[in-house]
């Protein structure tokens, strides 16, 4: 898809996703060179986790929204064009199914944390925000999930 | 009662099905799980488990390891490091007889060391290979054939996107896997070259010879991949001997693949926004099938299929060898209508409580699961890398390219027969640098 424009949706995850994933560098890396001088970077792990749900996050929704979740070929490619469409729409509509179970369960959790304070042991990183950015991604991944599957197949 | 491995038997077979409707693999792996285990233990704790795992995975500090390790192979790629692997290979075996094939294994192994991709060091090695292959004459059998197979090294040289995927599942150190794959992967570029040199001796004819190159054309070649040669000793080495740890490493490869892309004068924010969305693009895709993965083993192992189908075995009182050759047998009829991830991922929770009941080592087992995975890469009919080469060549009839790979294909049979014989192989790094 490189040679398409990027939507300004895609383009703010990959921003996103692309300032988490370079904080993780820069945390990781600050945590080698500190290890090694003798100044250990404390907490540096929880900064690295935090990071990582981000770019889970945003990259689920960028593999979503560019149909880029894999498939088993060996049946499909054998299918002329519209068996084929309408399989690719039944995945999506069971990928909003399971996306939405996954929404549920992970607002019942956080519903329940919700004055509990949840935060990480050394920074004291709060998991509220994160919690609502997994929230977000996975409410992004159902809409898109539906969309496609009520657009039809990728042109 | 449903809490039976019968069960969990028709899950597998539902899973089964749904991956052949080309259902997506992460979330036919979910589906099944998320149903299954509402059956088993009820709507509540099933959907309050999904939740658990989802941000358990997500936040989990090893998961890091894949986009960054991703993210070094984007930014390699995106620096041209195929065509100058590839290129210094040449000049340095380029002029024996059946040298461009040599110098194809060792650019695939190179550039799989910083990719990890059986397809995409297949495509990319491909591209540049292959053309300068049939410019000289060889074969177009030997040609497909060596690239094909050579493209299966990326998924076990370290850093591997494929072991990082397993540690993830399995719960197993990502370093000790790492480490554990270096003597396997550097056995199998052994045998592919010996494959050569033996298909040379038999037909002279399929390589011919090319010019030599020059002592200063040679020393040039080296100079220009010796950036990337140093940052992969670096990493594999680092992880080895403990300097850092795998997520710690692939953020040392990033760092060091932006300072070769700048110092290669292809730094730019376009080419580094490209290169993050390819990379989010991919860990998305295989982040979903880890969630779906797990959530799968989370059914699996409440039905209790894994203990009876361990029983059965135990029964039939054979012993690790020949229950490790049903196993490689399986894995191989499943991957010739799988394909690698969902082989690994469909089969890793049911055998590996097996494997670990037969007093076997899952760092082994890992190591097992992958080499059997990319045999199915280059076996009829799926062999996606046949495929990948006949993409680069669509002149070449894909029935040459089979045959072409049959002799690896031989070899790849042969070297995971040496994996479950002699497990000291795999084992063998991975405990002395424990000590």
């Amino acid at each position: 898809m490189s040679g398409k424009p990027a939507s300004p949706l895609r383009r703010a995850l990959v921003i996103f996703g692309g300032a988490a994933l370079l904080l993780a560098v820069a945390t990781d890396g600050l945590a080698v060179i500190g290890r090694h001088v003798g100044v250990p970077l404390l907490g540096s792990i929880e900064v690295v986790q935090a990071a990582v749900l981000i770019v889970s996050s945003a990259a689920l929704v960028v593999a979503t929204l560019d149909r880029r979740h894999a498939v088993v070929h060996l049946l499909v490619n054998r299918l002329s064009d519209r068996p084929k469409a309408r399989i690719e729409r039944l995945g999506n509509l069971l990928a909003a199914v399971l996306f939405l179970a996954f929404l549920v369960g992970s607002g019942w959790i956080a519903l329940d944390m919700r004055g509990g304070h949840e935060e990480s042991e050394l920074l004291r990183i709060p998991y509220a925000p994160l919690r609502l950015i997994e929230l977000a991604a996975l409410l992004a991944i159902t809409i898109i999930c539906l969309v496609h599957a009520i657009r039809g197949a990728r042109k | 009662m449903i809490d039976t491995p019968g069960t969990g038997m028709i899950g597998v077979l539902i899973l089964f099905l749904l991956l052949t409707l080309g259902l997506p693999i992460g979330v036919a792996l979910g589906l099944v799980g998320l149903c299954g285990t509402i059956l088993v233990l009820g709507a509540e704790p099933a959907l309050i488990k999904s939740g658990v795992v989802l941000f358990d995975t997500f936040t989990r500090y090893e998961l890091g390891t894949l986009p960054l390790f991703l993210l070094v192979a984007h930014l390699c790629f995106s620096a041209d490091a195929s065509r100058d692997l590839f290129d210094a290979a040449a000049r340095m075996l380029g002029h024996r007889r059946g040298g461009l094939a040599l110098a194809s294994v060792g650019g695939c192994a190179a550039f799989g060391a910083v990719n990890g991709s059986s397809l995409a060091t297949a495509a990319t090695v491909g591209l540049v290979a292959l053309p300068e292959m049939r410019a000289r004459n060889y074969s177009d059998e030997l040609a497909t054939g060596t690239l094909a197979a050579g493209g299966t090294l990326g998924p076990l040289i370290p850093p591997s996107g494929a072991l990082i995927v397993f540690g993830i599942i399995a719960e197993q150190s990502i370093g000790a896997l790492f480490t554990a794959a270096i003597i396997p992967a550097l056995t199998q570029m052994l045998l592919y070259m010996a494959v050569i040199a033996i298909l040379v001796r038999l037909k002279p004819g399929i390589a011919p010879p090319t010019e030599r190159a020059s002592w200063a054309a040679r020393r040039q070649a080296l100079w220009r991949i010796a950036d990337l040669m140093l940052l992969i000793v670096l990493i594999i080495a680092g992880i080895a001997l403990g300097w850092f740890t795998p997520s710690e490493a692939a953020s040392v490869g990033c760092i060091g693949a932006l300072l070769i892309a700048l110092r290669r004068r292809r730094l730019s924010r376009a080419m580094l926004f490209k290169a993050i969305e390819e990379t989010l693009r991919t860990s998305g895709m295989i982040t979903l099938i880890i969630v779906g993965a797990l959530l799968f083993s989370v059914f699996i192992s409440v039905t209790g299929v894994t203990a009876a189908i361990g029983a059965f075995i135990q029964g039939l009182g054979t012993g690790p060898t020949v229950t490790m050759l049903v196993i490689a047998g399986l894995l191989l009829l499943l991957g010739s209508v799988l394909d690698g991830l969902a082989l690994m991922l469909l089969t890793t929770p049911i055998l590996l409580p097996i494997v670990t009941g037969l007093h076997l080592s899952p760092i082994w087992f890992g190591i097992f699961l992958v080499r059997a995975m990319e045999i199915g890469f280059v076996h009829p009919p799926i062999g996606m890398n046949l495929y990948v080469i006949h993409g680069i060549a669509p002149d070449i009839p894909l029935g040459r390219i089979f045959r072409g790979v049959i002799p690896f294909l031989i070899a790849d049979l042969f070297h995971l027969l040496l994996i479950i014989l002699v497990p000291s192989m795999v084992m063998l790094l991975p405990s002395l640098l424990a000590r």
